[in-house]
Protein backbone atom coordinates (compact mmCIF):
# COMPACT_ATOMS: atom_id res chain seq x y z
CA UNK A 1 0.00 0.00 0.00
CA UNK A 2 1.38 3.63 -0.80
CA UNK A 3 2.73 5.77 2.05
CA UNK A 4 2.16 8.44 -0.66
CA UNK A 5 -0.76 10.06 1.11
CA UNK A 6 1.42 11.19 4.30
CA UNK A 7 1.30 14.71 4.73
CA UNK A 8 2.49 17.54 7.07
CA UNK A 9 2.78 17.10 10.68
CA UNK A 10 -0.42 18.61 11.08
CA UNK A 11 -1.98 16.51 9.03
CA UNK A 12 -0.63 13.67 11.27
CA UNK A 13 -1.65 14.76 14.20
CA UNK A 14 -5.53 15.55 12.98
CA UNK A 15 -5.94 12.26 11.59
CA UNK A 16 -4.19 10.62 15.12
CA UNK A 17 -7.30 12.60 17.12
CA UNK A 18 -9.81 11.26 14.60
CA UNK A 19 -8.28 7.71 15.23
CA UNK A 20 -8.63 7.88 18.98
CA UNK A 21 -11.79 9.38 18.82
CA UNK A 22 -13.07 6.44 16.62
CA UNK A 23 -11.55 3.88 19.16
CA UNK A 24 -14.42 4.33 22.04
CA UNK A 25 -17.26 3.86 18.91
CA UNK A 26 -15.65 0.02 18.43
CA UNK A 27 -16.98 -3.02 19.89
CA UNK A 28 -14.05 -5.69 20.98
CA UNK A 29 -13.69 -7.28 17.99
CA UNK A 30 -10.80 -9.32 15.85
CA UNK A 31 -11.70 -6.08 13.63
CA UNK A 32 -10.56 -3.66 16.16
CA UNK A 33 -7.70 -5.50 17.34
CA UNK A 34 -6.75 -5.98 13.95
CA UNK A 35 -7.19 -1.78 13.26
CA UNK A 36 -4.97 -1.25 16.86
CA UNK A 37 -2.22 -3.63 15.00
CA UNK A 38 -2.11 -1.87 11.68
CA UNK A 39 -1.79 1.91 13.95
CA UNK A 40 1.06 0.12 15.65
CA UNK A 41 2.55 -0.87 12.32
CA UNK A 42 2.57 2.28 11.10
CA UNK A 43 4.03 4.12 14.18
CA UNK A 44 7.33 1.26 13.58
CA UNK A 45 7.17 2.40 10.09
CA UNK A 46 7.46 6.11 11.01
CA UNK A 47 9.76 5.47 13.71
CA UNK A 48 11.80 3.47 11.24
CA UNK A 49 11.65 6.29 8.80
CA UNK A 50 14.79 9.02 8.98
CA UNK A 51 13.37 11.86 9.97
CA UNK A 52 14.09 15.03 7.91
CA UNK A 53 16.25 17.81 8.99
CA UNK A 54 14.07 20.44 11.11
CA UNK A 55 14.82 23.56 9.32
CA UNK A 56 16.24 26.72 10.99
CA UNK A 57 13.70 29.05 12.30
CA UNK A 58 12.88 31.75 9.88
CA UNK A 59 13.21 29.06 6.83
CA UNK A 60 12.17 30.93 3.75
CA UNK A 61 10.57 27.45 2.87
CA UNK A 62 8.63 27.84 5.62
CA UNK A 63 7.40 30.83 4.90
CA UNK A 64 7.06 30.30 1.45
CA UNK A 65 4.44 27.68 2.12
CA UNK A 66 2.64 28.93 4.79
CA UNK A 67 -0.43 29.56 2.82
CA UNK A 68 -0.52 25.87 3.30
CA UNK A 69 -1.50 25.89 6.80
CA UNK A 70 -3.39 28.98 6.57
CA UNK A 71 -7.24 29.02 7.46
CA UNK A 72 -9.11 28.64 4.04
CA UNK A 73 -10.75 31.57 2.84
CA UNK A 74 -14.22 30.88 1.50
CA UNK A 75 -17.58 32.94 1.16
CA UNK A 76 -19.89 33.49 -2.30
CA UNK A 77 -19.47 36.38 -4.02
CA UNK A 78 -21.35 39.25 -3.02
CA UNK A 79 -20.59 40.93 -6.67
CA UNK A 80 -20.84 40.23 -10.32
CA UNK A 81 -18.45 43.19 -11.68
CA UNK A 82 -18.39 45.38 -14.58
CA UNK A 83 -19.66 43.47 -17.75
CA UNK A 84 -17.72 42.49 -20.91
CA UNK A 85 -17.85 45.56 -23.43
CA UNK A 86 -17.95 48.65 -21.13
CA UNK A 87 -14.98 50.71 -20.99
CA UNK A 88 -12.14 49.25 -17.76
CA UNK A 89 -11.98 52.25 -15.41
CA UNK A 90 -8.67 54.23 -15.29
CA UNK A 91 -6.31 53.81 -11.83
CA UNK A 92 -3.09 55.19 -10.63
CA UNK A 93 -2.01 52.37 -8.32
CA UNK A 94 1.64 52.17 -6.83
CA UNK A 95 3.52 48.41 -7.53
CA UNK A 96 5.90 47.11 -4.79
CA UNK A 97 8.76 49.17 -5.57
CA UNK A 98 6.47 52.43 -5.28
CA UNK A 99 6.68 53.24 -8.81
CA UNK A 100 3.23 54.50 -10.46
CA UNK A 101 1.16 51.99 -12.61
CA UNK A 102 -1.59 53.36 -14.60
CA UNK A 103 -3.81 51.44 -16.91
CA UNK A 104 -3.94 54.58 -19.54
CA UNK A 105 -0.05 54.51 -19.34
CA UNK A 106 -0.62 50.19 -20.72
CA UNK A 107 -2.80 51.25 -24.14
CA UNK A 108 -2.05 49.76 -27.08
CA UNK A 109 -1.33 46.23 -24.67
CA UNK A 110 -3.72 43.78 -23.52
CA UNK A 111 -3.73 43.54 -19.68
CA UNK A 112 -4.96 40.79 -17.47
CA UNK A 113 -6.12 42.52 -14.48
CA UNK A 114 -6.16 40.44 -11.37
CA UNK A 115 -8.05 41.04 -8.58
CA UNK A 116 -7.40 38.92 -5.87
CA UNK A 117 -8.67 39.11 -1.74
CA UNK A 118 -5.08 39.16 0.27
CA UNK A 119 -1.31 38.16 0.12
CA UNK A 120 -0.13 35.55 1.98
CA UNK A 121 -3.75 33.65 1.70
CA UNK A 122 -4.24 30.12 0.07
CA UNK A 123 -6.18 30.45 -3.02
CA UNK A 124 -4.54 33.41 -3.84
CA UNK A 125 -0.81 32.05 -3.64
CA UNK A 126 -2.05 29.20 -5.63
CA UNK A 127 -3.17 31.48 -8.51
CA UNK A 128 -0.83 33.83 -8.94
CA UNK A 129 2.07 30.91 -8.74
CA UNK A 130 -0.03 29.54 -11.59
CA UNK A 131 -0.07 32.58 -13.52
CA UNK A 132 3.82 32.93 -12.89
CA UNK A 133 4.56 29.17 -14.02
CA UNK A 134 2.04 29.70 -17.05
CA UNK A 135 3.93 33.47 -18.10
CA UNK A 136 5.17 32.14 -20.89
CA UNK A 137 1.93 31.57 -22.22
CA UNK A 138 0.53 35.57 -21.42
CA UNK A 139 3.56 36.84 -22.71
CA UNK A 140 3.21 34.91 -25.83
CA UNK A 141 -0.14 36.70 -26.31
CA UNK A 142 1.26 39.92 -25.52
CA UNK A 143 -0.46 40.59 -22.42
CA UNK A 144 0.74 42.20 -19.67
CA UNK A 145 -0.61 40.55 -16.32
CA UNK A 146 -1.31 42.96 -13.07
CA UNK A 147 -1.90 41.78 -9.45
CA UNK A 148 -4.33 43.94 -7.91
CA UNK A 149 -4.96 43.65 -3.65
CA UNK A 150 -5.72 45.83 -0.70
CA UNK A 151 -2.34 45.00 0.53
CA UNK A 152 0.36 47.90 0.94
CA UNK A 153 3.23 47.81 -1.48
CA UNK A 154 5.14 46.67 1.88
CA UNK A 155 3.60 43.17 1.67
CA UNK A 156 3.40 42.43 -2.07
CA UNK A 157 7.23 42.86 -2.34
CA UNK A 158 7.92 40.38 0.29
CA UNK A 159 5.24 37.97 -1.04
CA UNK A 160 5.94 38.24 -4.65
CA UNK A 161 9.93 37.49 -3.37
CA UNK A 162 8.75 34.68 -1.42
CA UNK A 163 6.72 33.09 -4.10
CA UNK A 164 8.55 34.44 -7.04
CA UNK A 165 6.14 35.96 -8.72
CA UNK A 166 7.58 38.39 -11.10
CA UNK A 167 4.80 40.28 -12.66
CA UNK A 168 3.76 43.74 -11.12
CA UNK A 169 1.43 43.58 -7.68
CA UNK A 170 -0.39 46.81 -7.53
CA UNK A 171 -1.16 48.33 -4.21
CA UNK A 172 -5.29 49.24 -3.48
CA UNK A 173 -4.30 50.41 -0.12
CA UNK A 174 -5.09 54.45 0.20
CA UNK A 175 -8.33 54.98 -0.17
CA UNK A 176 -8.68 51.16 0.54
CA UNK A 177 -10.52 49.68 -2.42
CA UNK A 178 -10.97 52.11 -4.77
CA UNK A 179 -10.02 50.65 -7.51
CA UNK A 180 -12.00 47.53 -6.30
CA UNK A 181 -14.61 49.96 -5.78
CA UNK A 182 -14.40 50.69 -9.35
CA UNK A 183 -14.28 47.79 -10.88
CA UNK A 184 -17.16 46.55 -9.03
CA UNK A 185 -15.44 43.37 -6.99
CA UNK A 186 -15.04 45.33 -3.31
CA UNK A 187 -16.58 43.67 -0.10
CA UNK A 188 -17.27 46.34 2.33
CA UNK A 189 -17.92 43.57 4.97
CA UNK A 190 -14.43 41.77 4.11
CA UNK A 191 -12.17 44.53 3.51
CA UNK A 192 -10.53 42.45 0.39
CA UNK A 193 -11.87 41.84 -3.19
CA UNK A 194 -13.76 39.45 -4.64
CA UNK A 195 -11.25 36.84 -6.83
CA UNK A 196 -11.97 38.34 -10.10
CA UNK A 197 -9.99 38.79 -13.60
CA UNK A 198 -10.50 41.35 -16.34
CA UNK A 199 -9.08 40.86 -19.66
CA UNK A 200 -8.88 44.27 -21.83
CA UNK A 201 -7.90 45.14 -25.06
CA UNK A 202 -5.45 47.98 -26.21
CA UNK A 203 -8.81 50.13 -26.35
CA UNK A 204 -9.21 50.04 -22.85
CA UNK A 205 -12.40 47.75 -23.09
CA UNK A 206 -13.11 44.84 -21.04
CA UNK A 207 -13.22 41.94 -23.40
CA UNK A 208 -13.16 38.91 -20.82
CA UNK A 209 -14.35 39.27 -17.24
CA UNK A 210 -14.99 36.59 -14.63
CA UNK A 211 -15.81 36.82 -10.93
CA UNK A 212 -15.40 33.77 -8.80
CA UNK A 213 -18.38 32.09 -7.27
CA UNK A 214 -16.77 31.63 -4.41
CA UNK A 215 -13.48 33.30 -3.06
CA UNK A 216 -11.17 29.74 -2.88
CA UNK A 217 -12.48 28.99 -6.54
CA UNK A 218 -9.45 29.68 -8.83
CA UNK A 219 -10.92 30.74 -12.39
CA UNK A 220 -10.48 28.22 -15.35
CA UNK A 221 -7.30 28.72 -16.58
CA UNK A 222 -7.34 27.66 -20.34
CA UNK A 223 -11.20 29.72 -20.29
CA UNK A 224 -8.72 32.93 -19.51
CA UNK A 225 -5.91 31.63 -22.24
CA UNK A 226 -8.95 31.40 -24.76
CA UNK A 227 -10.57 34.79 -23.85
CA UNK A 228 -6.99 36.19 -24.63
CA UNK A 229 -6.45 34.09 -27.70
CA UNK A 230 -9.40 35.98 -29.38
CA UNK A 231 -8.22 39.07 -28.08
CA UNK A 232 -4.54 38.96 -29.23
CA UNK A 233 -3.75 35.79 -30.99
CA UNK A 234 -0.49 34.34 -30.81
CA UNK A 235 0.80 34.97 -34.11
CA UNK A 236 -0.60 38.52 -33.86
CA UNK A 237 1.95 38.83 -30.82
CA UNK A 238 3.39 42.36 -29.99
CA UNK A 239 7.28 41.92 -29.75
CA UNK B 1 -8.39 -2.58 -4.07
CA UNK B 2 -9.34 -1.19 -7.77
CA UNK B 3 -10.36 2.40 -8.36
CA UNK B 4 -13.76 2.99 -10.38
CA UNK B 5 -11.49 5.65 -12.77
CA UNK B 6 -8.10 3.26 -14.31
CA UNK B 7 -5.78 5.60 -15.33
CA UNK B 8 -5.27 5.39 -19.16
CA UNK B 9 -1.84 3.94 -20.29
CA UNK B 10 0.56 6.57 -21.26
CA UNK B 11 1.06 5.88 -25.00
CA UNK B 12 4.81 7.33 -24.10
CA UNK B 13 5.51 5.35 -21.17
CA UNK B 14 2.82 2.83 -20.05
CA UNK B 15 3.05 4.35 -16.76
CA UNK B 16 -0.56 5.38 -15.61
CA UNK B 17 -1.39 8.79 -14.32
CA UNK B 18 -4.57 10.15 -13.23
CA UNK B 19 -5.17 13.16 -11.39
CA UNK B 20 -8.36 13.97 -9.09
CA UNK B 21 -8.76 17.28 -8.83
CA UNK B 22 -11.43 20.41 -9.47
CA UNK B 23 -11.16 22.94 -12.12
CA UNK B 24 -11.42 25.78 -9.64
CA UNK B 25 -8.03 24.27 -7.91
CA UNK B 26 -5.02 26.19 -8.30
CA UNK B 27 -3.24 23.62 -7.20
CA UNK B 28 -4.96 20.91 -9.89
CA UNK B 29 -4.42 23.36 -12.71
CA UNK B 30 -1.07 23.87 -11.96
CA UNK B 31 -0.27 20.03 -11.87
CA UNK B 32 -1.96 19.02 -14.79
CA UNK B 33 -0.69 22.12 -16.96
CA UNK B 34 2.98 20.44 -15.81
CA UNK B 35 1.87 17.08 -17.17
CA UNK B 36 0.81 18.31 -20.26
CA UNK B 37 4.03 20.38 -20.70
CA UNK B 38 5.91 17.22 -19.88
CA UNK B 39 4.25 15.23 -22.77
CA UNK B 40 3.25 13.28 -19.42
CA UNK B 41 -0.18 11.33 -20.18
CA UNK B 42 -2.82 11.20 -17.49
CA UNK B 43 -6.83 10.99 -16.89
CA UNK B 44 -7.99 13.83 -15.21
CA UNK B 45 -11.08 13.32 -12.66
CA UNK B 46 -13.08 16.13 -11.75
CA UNK B 47 -14.57 15.76 -8.13
CA UNK B 48 -17.56 17.74 -8.65
CA UNK B 49 -18.76 15.76 -11.72
CA UNK B 50 -18.08 12.62 -9.54
CA UNK B 51 -18.91 12.37 -5.93
CA UNK B 52 -18.36 8.84 -6.03
CA UNK B 53 -14.57 8.80 -6.62
CA UNK B 54 -14.33 11.64 -4.11
CA UNK B 55 -16.03 9.26 -1.26
CA UNK B 56 -13.36 7.26 -2.12
CA UNK B 57 -10.33 9.21 -2.21
CA UNK B 58 -11.28 10.43 1.51
CA UNK B 59 -11.44 6.80 2.42
CA UNK B 60 -8.02 6.69 1.13
CA UNK B 61 -7.06 9.90 2.97
CA UNK B 62 -8.31 8.71 6.44
CA UNK B 63 -11.41 11.36 6.02
CA UNK B 64 -8.96 14.33 5.22
CA UNK B 65 -9.38 15.42 1.57
CA UNK B 66 -6.90 18.23 0.17
CA UNK B 67 -6.93 17.98 -3.67
CA UNK B 68 -5.58 17.39 -6.23
CA UNK B 69 -4.60 13.93 -5.88
CA UNK B 70 -2.71 12.17 -8.22
CA UNK B 71 -2.52 8.34 -8.61
CA UNK B 72 0.95 7.63 -10.43
CA UNK B 73 1.28 4.06 -10.73
CA UNK B 74 -0.17 2.81 -7.78
CA UNK B 75 1.57 5.62 -5.61
CA UNK B 76 -0.48 7.86 -4.30
CA UNK B 77 0.27 12.07 -4.07
CA UNK B 78 -2.15 14.32 -2.07
CA UNK B 79 -1.74 17.96 -2.60
CA UNK B 80 2.02 16.98 -4.13
CA UNK B 81 4.18 20.46 -4.79
CA UNK B 82 5.65 20.33 -8.12
CA UNK B 83 8.64 18.38 -7.23
CA UNK B 84 7.25 16.06 -5.34
CA UNK B 85 4.97 15.11 -8.33
CA UNK B 86 8.34 15.75 -10.05
CA UNK B 87 9.97 13.06 -8.00
CA UNK B 88 6.98 10.41 -8.44
CA UNK B 89 6.91 10.58 -11.87
CA UNK B 90 10.72 9.88 -12.35
CA UNK B 91 10.55 7.07 -9.84
CA UNK B 92 8.07 5.19 -11.51
CA UNK B 93 9.53 6.01 -15.13
CA UNK B 94 6.91 8.40 -16.44
CA UNK B 95 9.88 10.89 -17.07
Amino acid sequence: MSTALAGSSSRWHELEQRFAALEPQLKESPVKESLSVLHALIGEAMRSTPSPEVPPAGDLAAVRNLFRSAPPMQGERVSDGLPEGSLAPDFALQDAQGQPVTLSGLRGRTVVLVFYPLDWSPGCSQQLELYQQESAEFESRGATVLGISADSIYSHGAWAAVRGISFPLLSDFTPRGEVARRYGVWRDADGFSERAVYVIDGDGVIRYAHVSPYLHHLPDLDELLDALERVQPKEEAIS
Amino acid sequence: MTMTYAPARGARTEVPVAVYGNRWCGESQMARRALQRAGVPYVYVDLDDHPDAEQKLRWLAGGLLHTPVIYVDGEWLMEPSMNELRSALIRHGAL
